[in-house]
Protein backbone atom coordinates (compact mmCIF):
# COMPACT_ATOMS: atom_id res chain seq x y z
CA UNK A 1 0.00 0.00 0.00
CA UNK A 2 1.30 3.28 -0.70
CA UNK A 3 1.98 6.07 1.71
CA UNK A 4 -0.93 7.31 3.20
CA UNK A 5 -1.94 11.17 2.52
CA UNK A 6 -2.15 11.54 6.53
CA UNK A 7 -1.23 9.51 9.60
CA UNK A 8 -1.94 10.77 12.85
CA UNK A 9 -1.31 8.95 16.01
CA UNK A 10 -2.58 9.47 19.76
CA UNK A 11 -2.63 13.37 18.96
CA UNK A 12 -2.84 15.38 22.04
CA UNK A 13 -4.24 19.09 22.21
CA UNK A 14 -5.40 21.29 25.11
CA UNK A 15 -6.15 25.09 25.71
CA UNK A 16 -6.40 25.94 29.55
CA UNK A 17 -9.04 23.84 30.27
CA UNK A 18 -10.15 22.56 27.09
CA UNK A 19 -9.05 19.42 25.17
CA UNK A 20 -9.47 20.06 22.33
CA UNK A 21 -7.58 16.55 20.51
CA UNK A 22 -7.64 14.05 22.84
CA UNK A 23 -5.49 11.14 21.84
CA UNK A 24 -7.04 11.40 18.05
CA UNK A 25 -5.91 8.46 15.77
CA UNK A 26 -6.32 8.74 11.64
CA UNK A 27 -5.19 6.91 8.71
CA UNK A 28 -6.48 8.62 5.46
CA UNK A 29 -5.44 6.97 2.45
CA UNK A 30 -3.79 8.74 -0.61
CA UNK A 31 -6.46 9.29 -3.13
CA UNK A 32 -9.06 9.10 -1.22
CA UNK A 33 -12.02 11.65 -0.51
CA UNK A 34 -12.34 11.75 3.00
CA UNK A 35 -14.97 13.78 4.91
CA UNK A 36 -14.83 14.61 8.63
CA UNK A 37 -17.56 15.28 10.57
CA UNK A 38 -18.59 16.22 14.21
CA UNK A 39 -20.62 18.98 16.12
CA UNK A 40 -19.29 22.68 16.79
CA UNK A 41 -16.10 22.14 18.78
CA UNK A 42 -15.06 18.25 17.98
CA UNK A 43 -11.47 19.51 17.63
CA UNK A 44 -11.75 18.78 13.53
CA UNK A 45 -10.31 22.67 13.07
CA UNK A 46 -7.71 22.35 15.61
CA UNK A 47 -6.64 19.06 13.92
CA UNK A 48 -6.07 20.45 10.83
CA UNK A 49 -3.99 23.42 12.05
CA UNK A 50 -1.98 21.05 13.43
CA UNK A 51 -1.20 19.46 9.83
CA UNK A 52 0.06 23.00 8.70
CA UNK A 53 2.15 24.58 11.55
CA UNK A 54 -1.05 26.84 12.99
CA UNK A 55 -1.69 24.53 16.41
CA UNK A 56 1.82 22.64 17.92
CA UNK A 57 0.24 19.67 19.05
CA UNK A 58 1.08 19.32 23.01
CA UNK A 59 1.99 14.95 22.25
CA UNK A 60 1.24 12.41 19.87
CA UNK A 61 2.46 12.69 15.89
CA UNK A 62 1.05 13.89 12.36
CA UNK A 63 1.88 13.24 9.12
CA UNK A 64 1.66 14.16 6.08
CA UNK A 65 2.98 11.43 2.91
CA UNK A 66 4.76 10.18 5.26
CA UNK A 67 6.74 13.77 6.60
CA UNK A 68 6.76 14.56 10.00
CA UNK A 69 4.75 17.60 10.60
CA UNK A 70 7.48 19.19 12.97
CA UNK A 71 10.49 17.65 12.17
CA UNK A 72 9.75 17.35 8.09
CA UNK A 73 7.62 20.71 8.40
CA UNK A 74 8.82 21.83 5.09
CA UNK A 75 7.87 18.74 2.91
CA UNK A 76 4.62 18.40 5.03
CA UNK A 77 3.92 21.95 4.06
CA UNK A 78 4.44 21.63 0.22
CA UNK A 79 1.64 18.74 -0.71
CA UNK A 80 -1.15 20.37 1.80
CA UNK A 81 -3.54 23.50 0.14
CA UNK A 82 -5.65 24.49 2.73
CA UNK A 83 -8.89 26.60 2.47
CA UNK A 84 -9.43 27.73 6.43
CA UNK A 85 -12.38 27.62 8.01
CA UNK A 86 -11.85 31.38 9.17
CA UNK A 87 -10.57 33.90 6.34
CA UNK A 88 -7.22 34.91 6.53
CA UNK A 89 -6.54 36.90 3.36
CA UNK A 90 -4.16 39.47 2.37
CA UNK A 91 -5.72 42.86 2.69
CA UNK A 92 -3.36 44.70 0.92
CA UNK A 93 -3.22 43.42 -2.25
CA UNK A 94 -5.60 42.77 -5.35
CA UNK A 95 -6.53 39.04 -4.67
CA UNK A 96 -4.63 37.85 -8.23
CA UNK A 97 -1.22 39.08 -6.43
CA UNK A 98 -2.50 37.54 -2.87
CA UNK A 99 -2.15 33.88 -5.32
CA UNK A 100 0.61 34.79 -6.66
CA UNK A 101 2.48 35.60 -3.40
CA UNK A 102 1.10 31.92 -2.19
CA UNK A 103 2.65 30.14 -5.18
CA UNK A 104 5.64 32.26 -4.59
CA UNK A 105 5.71 31.34 -0.88
CA UNK A 106 5.73 27.54 -2.04
CA UNK A 107 8.56 27.97 -4.41
CA UNK A 108 7.25 29.03 -7.94
CA UNK A 109 9.01 31.89 -9.60
CA UNK A 110 7.29 34.98 -10.40
CA UNK A 111 6.49 34.07 -14.04
CA UNK A 112 5.02 30.84 -12.89
CA UNK A 113 3.33 31.83 -10.02
CA UNK A 114 1.35 34.61 -11.76
CA UNK A 115 0.16 31.89 -14.41
CA UNK A 116 -0.82 29.46 -11.49
CA UNK A 117 -2.92 32.63 -10.25
CA UNK A 118 -4.57 33.20 -13.08
CA UNK A 119 -5.41 29.52 -13.26
CA UNK A 120 -6.86 29.14 -10.06
CA UNK A 121 -8.86 32.00 -10.45
CA UNK A 122 -10.51 30.70 -13.30
CA UNK A 123 -10.89 27.67 -12.00
CA UNK A 124 -13.32 29.03 -9.10
CA UNK A 125 -15.08 31.83 -11.82
CA UNK A 126 -13.27 34.82 -10.37
CA UNK A 127 -10.89 36.05 -12.94
CA UNK A 128 -12.93 39.03 -13.41
CA UNK A 129 -12.64 39.79 -9.78
CA UNK A 130 -8.95 39.43 -10.00
CA UNK A 131 -7.75 43.26 -9.62
CA UNK A 132 -9.97 43.73 -6.28
CA UNK A 133 -9.08 43.59 -3.22
CA UNK A 134 -10.27 40.56 -0.97
CA UNK A 135 -12.70 43.18 1.73
CA UNK A 136 -14.77 43.95 -1.75
CA UNK A 137 -15.71 40.62 -2.03
CA UNK A 138 -18.76 38.82 -1.26
CA UNK A 139 -18.93 36.36 1.02
CA UNK A 140 -19.09 33.76 -1.13
CA UNK A 141 -16.68 35.24 -3.53
CA UNK A 142 -14.60 35.10 -0.50
CA UNK A 143 -15.02 31.38 -0.13
CA UNK A 144 -13.49 30.99 -3.65
CA UNK A 145 -10.43 33.10 -2.90
CA UNK A 146 -9.74 30.68 -0.27
CA UNK A 147 -10.45 27.76 -2.49
CA UNK A 148 -8.43 29.23 -5.21
CA UNK A 149 -5.95 30.26 -2.58
CA UNK A 150 -5.69 26.28 -1.45
CA UNK A 151 -5.09 25.51 -5.22
CA UNK A 152 -2.55 27.66 -6.57
CA UNK A 153 0.33 25.54 -4.80
CA UNK A 154 -1.05 22.42 -6.87
CA UNK A 155 -1.26 20.41 -3.60
CA UNK A 156 -1.54 16.87 -3.15
CA UNK A 157 -3.55 17.02 -0.40
CA UNK A 158 -6.44 19.48 -0.09
CA UNK A 159 -8.00 20.29 3.10
CA UNK A 160 -11.39 22.06 2.66
CA UNK A 161 -12.50 23.28 6.23
CA UNK A 162 -16.30 23.73 5.97
CA UNK A 163 -15.64 25.40 2.03
CA UNK A 164 -19.51 25.51 1.82
CA UNK A 165 -20.80 27.64 4.72
CA UNK A 166 -22.71 30.27 3.56
CA UNK A 167 -22.60 29.24 0.12
CA UNK A 168 -25.76 29.56 -2.72
CA UNK A 169 -26.59 26.45 -4.05
CA UNK A 170 -25.25 26.81 -7.33
CA UNK A 171 -21.85 28.14 -6.26
CA UNK A 172 -21.86 24.62 -3.99
CA UNK A 173 -22.04 22.59 -7.26
CA UNK A 174 -19.59 24.32 -8.73
CA UNK A 175 -17.32 24.14 -5.79
CA UNK A 176 -18.09 20.17 -5.62
CA UNK A 177 -17.28 19.42 -9.17
CA UNK A 178 -14.48 21.04 -9.28
CA UNK A 179 -13.37 18.70 -6.25
CA UNK A 180 -14.71 15.65 -7.19
CA UNK A 181 -12.94 16.56 -10.65
CA UNK A 182 -9.35 17.06 -8.70
CA UNK A 183 -10.02 14.13 -6.42
CA UNK A 184 -10.38 12.08 -9.98
CA UNK A 185 -7.43 13.44 -10.83
CA UNK A 186 -5.42 12.00 -8.15
CA UNK A 187 -5.52 14.93 -5.69
CA UNK A 188 -6.26 13.85 -2.10
CA UNK A 189 -9.17 15.81 -0.43
CA UNK A 190 -9.92 16.39 3.43
CA UNK A 191 -13.17 17.68 3.40
CA UNK A 192 -15.06 19.20 6.88
CA UNK A 193 -18.76 20.03 6.87
CA UNK A 194 -22.10 20.19 8.62
CA UNK A 195 -24.16 19.21 5.52
CA UNK A 196 -24.14 15.78 5.71
CA UNK A 197 -25.76 15.05 2.37
CA UNK A 198 -22.58 16.90 0.87
CA UNK A 199 -20.29 14.00 2.95
CA UNK A 200 -22.96 11.49 1.90
CA UNK A 201 -23.01 12.37 -1.98
CA UNK A 202 -18.81 13.36 -2.22
CA UNK A 203 -17.02 11.60 0.23
CA UNK A 204 -15.66 7.85 -0.08
CA UNK A 205 -15.13 8.00 3.40
CA UNK A 206 -16.22 9.61 6.58
CA UNK A 207 -14.58 9.98 10.28
CA UNK A 208 -17.03 11.56 13.04
CA UNK A 209 -15.52 13.96 15.47
CA UNK A 210 -16.61 14.25 18.98
CA UNK A 211 -14.40 15.82 21.74
CA UNK A 212 -11.29 15.63 20.42
CA UNK A 213 -11.56 12.03 18.99
CA UNK A 214 -12.42 9.99 15.98
CA UNK A 215 -16.07 8.03 17.49
CA UNK A 216 -16.31 6.30 13.80
CA UNK A 217 -14.47 5.61 10.95
CA UNK A 218 -16.51 4.23 8.22
CA UNK A 219 -18.47 4.56 4.07
CA UNK A 220 -20.90 7.03 4.05
CA UNK A 221 -23.09 3.70 2.83
CA UNK A 222 -22.28 1.61 5.93
CA UNK A 223 -23.25 4.27 8.27
CA UNK A 224 -26.04 4.73 6.16
CA UNK A 225 -27.37 1.42 6.72
CA UNK A 226 -27.48 1.39 10.33
CA UNK A 227 -29.52 4.41 10.55
CA UNK A 228 -33.44 4.98 9.83
CA UNK A 229 -35.23 6.67 6.83
CA UNK A 230 -38.70 8.60 7.10
CA UNK A 231 -41.67 7.64 4.85
CA UNK A 232 -44.06 10.40 4.90
CA UNK A 233 -47.52 9.84 2.91
CA UNK A 234 -49.81 12.75 3.04
CA UNK A 235 -53.26 10.95 2.87
CA UNK A 236 -56.52 12.52 1.69
CA UNK A 237 -58.66 11.32 4.56
CA UNK A 238 -55.93 10.86 7.52
CA UNK A 239 -57.28 8.58 9.94
CA UNK A 240 -56.97 10.13 13.84
CA UNK A 241 -54.61 7.06 14.85
CA UNK A 242 -52.00 5.55 12.73
CA UNK A 243 -53.24 2.36 11.39
CA UNK A 244 -51.12 -0.73 11.72
CA UNK A 245 -48.84 -1.27 9.17
CA UNK A 246 -47.48 -4.87 7.72
CA UNK A 247 -44.73 -3.36 4.95
CA UNK A 248 -41.38 -3.41 5.90
CA UNK A 249 -41.51 -5.89 8.19
CA UNK A 250 -39.11 -5.49 10.93
CA UNK A 251 -36.98 -3.01 9.16
CA UNK A 252 -40.22 -0.48 10.53
CA UNK A 253 -38.86 1.27 13.75
CA UNK A 254 -42.11 3.32 14.14
CA UNK A 255 -45.25 4.69 12.76
CA UNK A 256 -47.45 8.06 13.48
CA UNK A 257 -49.43 10.38 12.38
CA UNK A 258 -48.40 13.82 11.92
CA UNK A 259 -51.67 15.90 11.21
CA UNK A 260 -52.63 15.02 7.79
CA UNK A 261 -49.25 12.65 7.22
CA UNK A 262 -48.55 9.36 8.00
CA UNK A 263 -44.83 9.26 9.10
CA UNK A 264 -42.74 5.71 8.88
CA UNK A 265 -39.39 5.68 10.46
CA UNK A 266 -38.00 2.67 8.49
CA UNK A 267 -34.23 1.16 8.16
CA UNK A 268 -33.50 1.23 3.78
CA UNK A 269 -37.08 3.40 3.47
CA UNK A 270 -36.39 2.93 -0.15
CA UNK A 271 -37.20 -0.86 -0.01
CA UNK A 272 -39.77 -0.22 1.97
CA UNK A 273 -42.05 2.33 0.78
CA UNK A 274 -43.19 0.37 -2.26
CA UNK A 275 -44.52 -2.37 -0.19
CA UNK A 276 -46.13 0.38 2.52
CA UNK A 277 -48.09 2.33 -0.60
CA UNK A 278 -49.45 -0.89 -2.11
CA UNK A 279 -50.47 -1.48 1.36
CA UNK A 280 -52.02 1.62 1.63
CA UNK A 281 -53.39 1.06 -1.66
CA UNK A 282 -55.22 -2.39 -0.72
CA UNK A 283 -56.41 -0.81 2.51
CA UNK A 284 -58.64 2.05 0.29
CA UNK A 285 -56.22 5.23 1.86
CA UNK A 286 -56.37 7.97 -1.24
CA UNK A 287 -52.64 9.71 -0.91
CA UNK A 288 -51.90 13.12 -1.88
CA UNK A 289 -48.02 13.14 -1.66
CA UNK A 290 -45.60 10.68 -0.80
CA UNK A 291 -41.82 11.86 0.73
CA UNK A 292 -38.88 9.55 1.08
CA UNK A 293 -36.09 11.24 2.76
CA UNK A 294 -33.11 10.01 3.38
CA UNK A 295 -31.83 11.66 6.27
CA UNK A 296 -30.22 8.64 7.94
CA UNK A 297 -26.33 9.60 8.10
CA UNK A 298 -27.21 12.60 9.96
CA UNK A 299 -29.38 10.31 12.46
CA UNK A 300 -26.78 7.94 12.63
CA UNK A 301 -23.89 11.46 13.16
CA UNK A 302 -26.48 12.33 16.03
CA UNK A 303 -26.31 8.82 17.79
CA UNK A 304 -22.72 8.96 17.72
CA UNK A 305 -21.61 12.70 19.40
CA UNK A 306 -25.19 13.13 21.08
CA UNK A 307 -24.22 10.87 24.39
CA UNK A 308 -22.96 12.71 27.54
CA UNK A 309 -23.15 15.86 25.41
CA UNK A 310 -25.67 17.79 27.35
CA UNK A 311 -24.32 21.40 25.46
CA UNK A 312 -25.45 19.79 22.34
CA UNK A 313 -28.26 17.98 23.58
CA UNK A 314 -30.87 20.87 21.62
CA UNK A 315 -29.30 20.62 18.41
CA UNK A 316 -30.14 16.69 18.57
CA UNK A 317 -33.35 16.89 19.62
CA UNK A 318 -35.22 18.22 16.61
CA UNK A 319 -32.93 16.11 13.91
CA UNK A 320 -35.18 12.86 15.41
CA UNK A 321 -38.75 13.01 16.25
CA UNK A 322 -40.45 16.26 15.15
CA UNK A 323 -42.83 15.50 12.35
CA UNK A 324 -41.08 17.42 9.80
CA UNK A 325 -37.63 18.27 9.84
CA UNK A 326 -36.16 22.14 9.12
CA UNK A 327 -32.55 22.90 8.49
CA UNK A 328 -31.96 22.98 11.82
CA UNK A 329 -30.04 26.72 12.41
CA UNK A 330 -28.18 28.66 9.68
CA UNK A 331 -24.79 26.90 10.60
CA UNK A 332 -25.83 23.63 11.22
CA UNK A 333 -28.36 23.05 8.49
CA UNK A 334 -27.84 19.20 7.75
CA UNK A 335 -30.58 18.10 5.19
CA UNK A 336 -31.15 20.50 2.18
CA UNK A 337 -27.08 19.74 0.88
CA UNK A 338 -28.14 17.84 -2.31
CA UNK A 339 -31.56 19.42 -3.02
CA UNK B 1 6.53 17.48 -6.12
CA UNK B 2 9.82 19.57 -5.50
CA UNK B 3 10.30 22.10 -2.26
CA UNK B 4 10.70 24.99 -4.72
CA UNK B 5 13.87 27.38 -4.81
CA UNK B 6 14.68 28.51 -1.05
CA UNK B 7 15.70 31.82 -2.72
CA UNK B 8 12.24 32.24 -4.52
CA UNK B 9 10.02 32.03 -1.32
CA UNK B 10 12.16 34.62 0.55
CA UNK B 11 12.31 36.57 -2.25
CA UNK B 12 8.38 36.95 -2.63
CA UNK B 13 7.96 36.89 1.05
CA UNK B 14 10.69 40.44 0.81
CA UNK B 15 8.94 41.68 -2.34
CA UNK B 16 5.69 41.66 -0.61
CA UNK B 17 6.57 42.99 2.23
CA UNK B 18 8.52 46.45 0.08
CA UNK B 19 5.20 46.30 -2.36
CA UNK B 20 3.32 47.07 0.65
CA UNK B 21 4.88 50.35 1.42
CA UNK B 22 5.94 51.44 -1.70
CA UNK B 23 2.71 51.03 -2.93
CA UNK B 24 1.53 53.86 -0.12
CA UNK B 25 3.46 56.20 -0.38
CA UNK B 26 1.70 58.86 1.00
CA UNK B 27 1.99 56.92 4.46
CA UNK B 28 5.30 55.54 3.30
CA UNK B 29 7.10 58.46 2.54
CA UNK B 30 5.31 62.12 2.87
CA UNK B 31 5.65 61.33 6.74
CA UNK B 32 9.93 61.70 7.01
CA UNK B 33 9.29 64.44 4.99
CA UNK B 34 6.74 66.67 6.59
CA UNK B 35 8.25 65.68 9.91
CA UNK B 36 12.18 66.57 8.90
CA UNK B 37 11.12 69.25 7.56
CA UNK B 38 9.88 70.84 10.37
CA UNK B 39 12.71 69.64 12.58
CA UNK B 40 15.54 71.47 10.44
CA UNK B 41 13.56 74.44 10.23
CA UNK B 42 13.35 74.54 13.72
CA UNK B 43 16.24 73.71 15.24
CA UNK B 44 18.35 74.15 12.15
CA UNK B 45 17.52 77.54 11.41
CA UNK B 46 15.52 79.14 13.90
CA UNK B 47 17.25 77.95 16.84
CA UNK B 48 20.45 77.24 15.27
CA UNK B 49 21.46 80.44 14.45
CA UNK B 50 21.15 81.26 18.23
CA UNK B 51 23.07 78.26 19.15
CA UNK B 52 26.07 78.94 17.08
CA UNK B 53 28.17 75.65 16.35
CA UNK B 54 28.54 72.47 18.20
CA UNK B 55 31.78 70.35 17.48
CA UNK B 56 32.91 72.40 15.60
CA UNK B 57 29.93 72.16 12.67
CA UNK B 58 27.06 74.46 12.27
CA UNK B 59 24.13 73.33 14.56
CA UNK B 60 22.10 72.24 11.67
CA UNK B 61 24.87 69.68 10.35
CA UNK B 62 25.28 68.49 13.64
CA UNK B 63 21.73 67.79 13.71
CA UNK B 64 21.34 65.91 10.60
CA UNK B 65 23.04 62.71 10.90
CA UNK B 66 20.89 62.58 14.47
CA UNK B 67 17.71 63.06 12.87
CA UNK B 68 18.62 60.57 9.83
CA UNK B 69 18.97 58.01 12.44
CA UNK B 70 15.86 58.95 14.56
CA UNK B 71 13.97 58.75 11.08
CA UNK B 72 15.70 55.68 9.57
CA UNK B 73 15.56 53.37 13.14
CA UNK B 74 11.80 54.84 13.47
CA UNK B 75 10.64 53.52 10.14
CA UNK B 76 12.34 49.97 10.49
CA UNK B 77 10.71 49.14 13.68
CA UNK B 78 7.75 50.65 12.79
CA UNK B 79 7.23 48.64 9.52
CA UNK B 80 8.53 45.52 11.02
CA UNK B 81 6.36 45.93 13.58
CA UNK B 82 3.33 46.66 11.95
CA UNK B 83 3.37 44.26 9.39
CA UNK B 84 4.14 41.29 11.89
CA UNK B 85 1.31 42.43 14.10
CA UNK B 86 -1.32 43.08 11.07
CA UNK B 87 -0.60 39.89 10.19
CA UNK B 88 -1.20 38.00 12.97
CA UNK B 89 -4.36 40.27 13.65
CA UNK B 90 -5.66 39.59 10.33
CA UNK B 91 -4.06 36.22 10.41
CA UNK B 92 -2.97 36.51 6.84
CA UNK B 93 0.38 35.84 8.22
CA UNK B 94 -0.87 32.11 8.00
CA UNK B 95 -0.40 32.61 4.28
CA UNK B 96 3.63 32.66 5.46
CA UNK B 97 3.54 30.13 8.00
CA UNK B 98 2.14 27.60 6.56
CA UNK B 99 4.00 27.97 3.21
CA UNK B 100 6.72 25.74 3.56
CA UNK B 101 9.46 28.09 4.29
CA UNK B 102 12.74 28.05 6.62
CA UNK B 103 12.46 30.17 9.64
CA UNK B 104 15.59 32.29 8.85
CA UNK B 105 14.15 32.60 5.46
CA UNK B 106 11.07 34.01 7.03
CA UNK B 107 13.12 36.18 9.23
CA UNK B 108 15.61 37.42 6.60
CA UNK B 109 12.69 38.68 4.23
CA UNK B 110 10.80 40.35 7.22
CA UNK B 111 13.87 42.47 8.51
CA UNK B 112 14.99 42.91 5.11
CA UNK B 113 12.30 44.73 3.90
CA UNK B 114 11.96 46.97 6.67
CA UNK B 115 15.28 47.56 6.97
CA UNK B 116 15.09 48.99 3.49
CA UNK B 117 12.34 50.59 4.64
CA UNK B 118 14.64 52.46 7.26
CA UNK B 119 17.27 52.76 4.45
CA UNK B 120 14.93 54.73 2.02
CA UNK B 121 13.71 57.18 4.82
CA UNK B 122 17.45 57.87 5.29
CA UNK B 123 17.96 59.04 1.88
CA UNK B 124 15.00 60.41 2.65
CA UNK B 125 15.92 63.24 5.33
CA UNK B 126 19.55 63.55 3.67
CA UNK B 127 17.72 64.75 0.40
CA UNK B 128 15.56 67.32 2.75
CA UNK B 129 18.73 68.28 4.55
CA UNK B 130 20.48 69.35 1.45
CA UNK B 131 17.29 72.09 1.28
CA UNK B 132 19.21 73.36 4.15
CA UNK B 133 22.46 72.96 4.84
CA UNK B 134 25.37 70.25 2.90
CA UNK B 135 24.97 66.89 3.51
CA UNK B 136 29.12 65.82 3.36
CA UNK B 137 30.19 62.08 3.31
CA UNK B 138 33.50 62.43 5.06
CA UNK B 139 33.62 58.34 6.08
CA UNK B 140 31.74 56.76 3.27
CA UNK B 141 32.34 53.13 4.83
CA UNK B 142 31.61 54.08 8.27
CA UNK B 143 28.12 56.03 6.96
CA UNK B 144 27.12 52.83 5.24
CA UNK B 145 27.98 50.50 7.63
CA UNK B 146 26.34 52.27 10.76
CA UNK B 147 23.30 52.92 8.82
CA UNK B 148 22.97 49.05 7.74
CA UNK B 149 23.71 47.58 10.72
CA UNK B 150 21.10 50.78 12.86
CA UNK B 151 18.47 49.76 10.62
CA UNK B 152 18.77 46.31 10.57
CA UNK B 153 19.11 45.96 14.42
CA UNK B 154 15.47 47.95 14.78
CA UNK B 155 13.92 45.86 11.89
CA UNK B 156 14.36 43.16 14.00
CA UNK B 157 13.55 44.68 17.00
CA UNK B 158 10.29 45.44 15.20
CA UNK B 159 9.64 41.76 14.31
CA UNK B 160 10.06 40.69 17.96
CA UNK B 161 7.84 43.34 18.69
CA UNK B 162 4.88 42.48 16.48
CA UNK B 163 5.40 38.99 17.75
CA UNK B 164 4.95 40.09 21.13
CA UNK B 165 2.11 42.59 20.78
CA UNK B 166 -1.50 41.70 21.87
CA UNK B 167 -2.92 44.97 20.67
CA UNK B 168 -2.30 47.36 18.41
CA UNK B 169 -2.03 49.77 21.50
CA UNK B 170 0.87 47.70 22.47
CA UNK B 171 2.35 49.02 19.49
CA UNK B 172 2.03 52.61 20.77
CA UNK B 173 3.31 51.85 23.73
CA UNK B 174 6.63 50.45 22.80
CA UNK B 175 6.78 53.31 20.44
CA UNK B 176 6.36 56.09 23.32
CA UNK B 177 8.04 54.43 26.10
CA UNK B 178 11.03 52.49 24.41
CA UNK B 179 11.88 54.56 21.57
CA UNK B 180 11.34 57.96 22.14
CA UNK B 181 13.26 57.75 25.28
CA UNK B 182 16.16 56.09 23.69
CA UNK B 183 16.34 58.88 20.69
CA UNK B 184 15.52 62.03 22.80
CA UNK B 185 18.75 61.30 24.74
CA UNK B 186 20.50 59.74 22.12
CA UNK B 187 22.58 62.62 21.73
CA UNK B 188 20.59 63.72 18.45
CA UNK B 189 20.14 67.07 19.32
CA UNK B 190 23.27 67.99 21.37
CA UNK B 191 26.78 66.70 22.02
CA UNK B 192 27.71 64.29 25.10
CA UNK B 193 30.34 67.34 25.90
CA UNK B 194 27.97 69.47 27.12
CA UNK B 195 26.64 66.23 30.00
CA UNK B 196 28.15 66.47 32.81
CA UNK B 197 30.55 63.17 33.55
CA UNK B 198 27.61 60.56 35.02
CA UNK B 199 25.15 61.69 32.96
CA UNK B 200 27.48 61.71 30.24
CA UNK B 201 28.53 57.96 31.08
CA UNK B 202 24.62 56.80 31.55
CA UNK B 203 23.99 58.06 27.95
CA UNK B 204 26.67 55.80 26.81
CA UNK B 205 24.51 52.86 27.91
CA UNK B 206 21.89 54.16 25.45
CA UNK B 207 22.90 52.27 22.12
CA UNK B 208 21.37 55.10 19.88
CA UNK B 209 24.24 56.73 21.17
CA UNK B 210 26.49 54.89 19.23
CA UNK B 211 24.68 55.15 15.70
CA UNK B 212 24.30 58.72 15.68
CA UNK B 213 27.76 59.23 16.66
CA UNK B 214 28.47 56.86 14.05
CA UNK B 215 26.49 58.41 11.20
CA UNK B 216 27.88 61.42 12.71
CA UNK B 217 31.48 60.61 11.93
CA UNK B 218 30.54 59.34 8.71
CA UNK B 219 29.15 62.34 7.60
CA UNK B 220 30.98 65.02 9.24
CA UNK B 221 33.63 63.45 10.47
CA UNK B 222 32.91 64.18 14.14
CA UNK B 223 33.04 61.67 16.84
CA UNK B 224 33.19 61.16 20.71
CA UNK B 225 33.43 57.27 20.58
CA UNK B 226 35.63 55.33 19.06
CA UNK B 227 33.95 54.25 15.41
CA UNK B 228 35.26 51.06 15.05
CA UNK B 229 34.16 50.04 18.51
CA UNK B 230 30.78 51.27 18.22
CA UNK B 231 30.24 49.62 15.05
CA UNK B 232 31.36 45.96 16.09
CA UNK B 233 29.09 46.59 19.45
CA UNK B 234 25.81 47.56 17.02
CA UNK B 235 26.98 44.64 14.62
CA UNK B 236 27.21 42.24 17.75
CA UNK B 237 23.38 43.92 18.85
CA UNK B 238 21.92 43.62 15.66
CA UNK B 239 23.14 39.80 15.18
CA UNK B 240 21.42 38.76 18.53
CA UNK B 241 18.43 39.93 17.60
CA UNK B 242 18.17 38.39 14.53
CA UNK B 243 19.45 35.05 16.56
CA UNK B 244 15.87 35.85 18.85
CA UNK B 245 14.03 36.54 15.61
CA UNK B 246 14.92 32.89 14.68
CA UNK B 247 14.31 31.72 17.73
CA UNK B 248 11.14 33.10 18.20
CA UNK B 249 9.89 31.80 14.71
CA UNK B 250 11.09 28.57 15.16
CA UNK B 251 9.08 28.32 18.69
CA UNK B 252 6.09 29.78 16.90
CA UNK B 253 6.01 32.46 19.65
CA UNK B 254 2.89 34.14 18.72
CA UNK B 255 2.40 32.73 15.55
CA UNK B 256 1.00 29.43 16.40
CA UNK B 257 -1.51 28.35 18.91
N1 LIG C 1 -7.21 29.39 20.12
C1 LIG C 1 -7.97 28.72 20.98
N2 LIG C 1 -7.95 29.02 22.30
C2 LIG C 1 -8.70 28.33 23.18
N3 LIG C 1 -9.52 27.33 22.85
C3 LIG C 1 -9.61 26.98 21.56
C4 LIG C 1 -8.83 27.65 20.56
N4 LIG C 1 -9.10 27.10 19.36
C5 LIG C 1 -10.01 26.12 19.59
N5 LIG C 1 -10.30 26.04 20.92
C6 LIG C 1 -11.23 25.09 21.53
O1 LIG C 1 -10.91 23.80 21.08
C7 LIG C 1 -12.09 23.06 20.84
C8 LIG C 1 -12.08 22.53 19.42
O2 LIG C 1 -12.26 23.61 18.52
P1 LIG C 1 -12.23 23.44 16.95
O3 LIG C 1 -12.22 24.78 16.36
O4 LIG C 1 -11.13 22.52 16.59
O5 LIG C 1 -13.63 22.71 16.68
P2 LIG C 1 -14.33 22.34 15.30
O6 LIG C 1 -14.59 20.89 15.33
O7 LIG C 1 -13.55 22.89 14.16
O8 LIG C 1 -15.70 23.11 15.45
P3 LIG C 1 -16.62 23.87 14.34
O9 LIG C 1 -17.45 22.81 13.72
O10 LIG C 1 -17.42 24.79 15.18
O11 LIG C 1 -15.72 24.55 13.39
C9 LIG C 1 -13.25 23.98 21.17
O12 LIG C 1 -13.68 23.68 22.47
C10 LIG C 1 -12.65 25.34 21.11
O13 LIG C 1 -13.29 26.21 22.00
MG1 LIG D 1 -13.90 24.21 12.72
Amino acid sequence: MSTPAIEVRDLRKSYDDVIALDDLNLHIPAGSFFGLLGPNGAGKTTFIETLVGLVRADAGSAAVFGHDVETEYRAARDAVGLAPQEFNVDRFFPIHEVLAHKAGYHGYGREKARERATQALEQVGLLQKRDQRFSALSGGMKRRVVLARALVTDPDLLILDEPTAGVDVQLRRELWDTVTALNESGTTILLTTHYIEEAERLCDEVAIMNRGRVVETATPEALMRRGTDRITVTLRDPPATAPAVEAGGDRVRSVKMDDDRLVVVATEGGLVAPDLVRELDRRGFEFVDLDVSRTSLEEVFVELTDSGNGDLGDDADTATDSGRREPRTAETPATDGGR
Amino acid sequence: MSTGSSTTQVATLARREILRFIRRPYNTFLPPIVTNTLYFSVFGIILGSRIGSVAGVSYIQFVLPGLVVLGAISDAFENASFSVFHGRWEDYIDEVTTAPMTHRGMVGAYVFASAVRGLLTAVLIVGVGLVFTAAPVTHPFHLVGFLVVTVVLFAGLGVVGGLAATDFDNLTVMNQFILRPLVFFGAVFYSLDVLPPLWRNISLLNPMVYMVDGVRYGMIGVTEIDPNISLAVLTGAALAVLAINLVLFRRGFGLTK
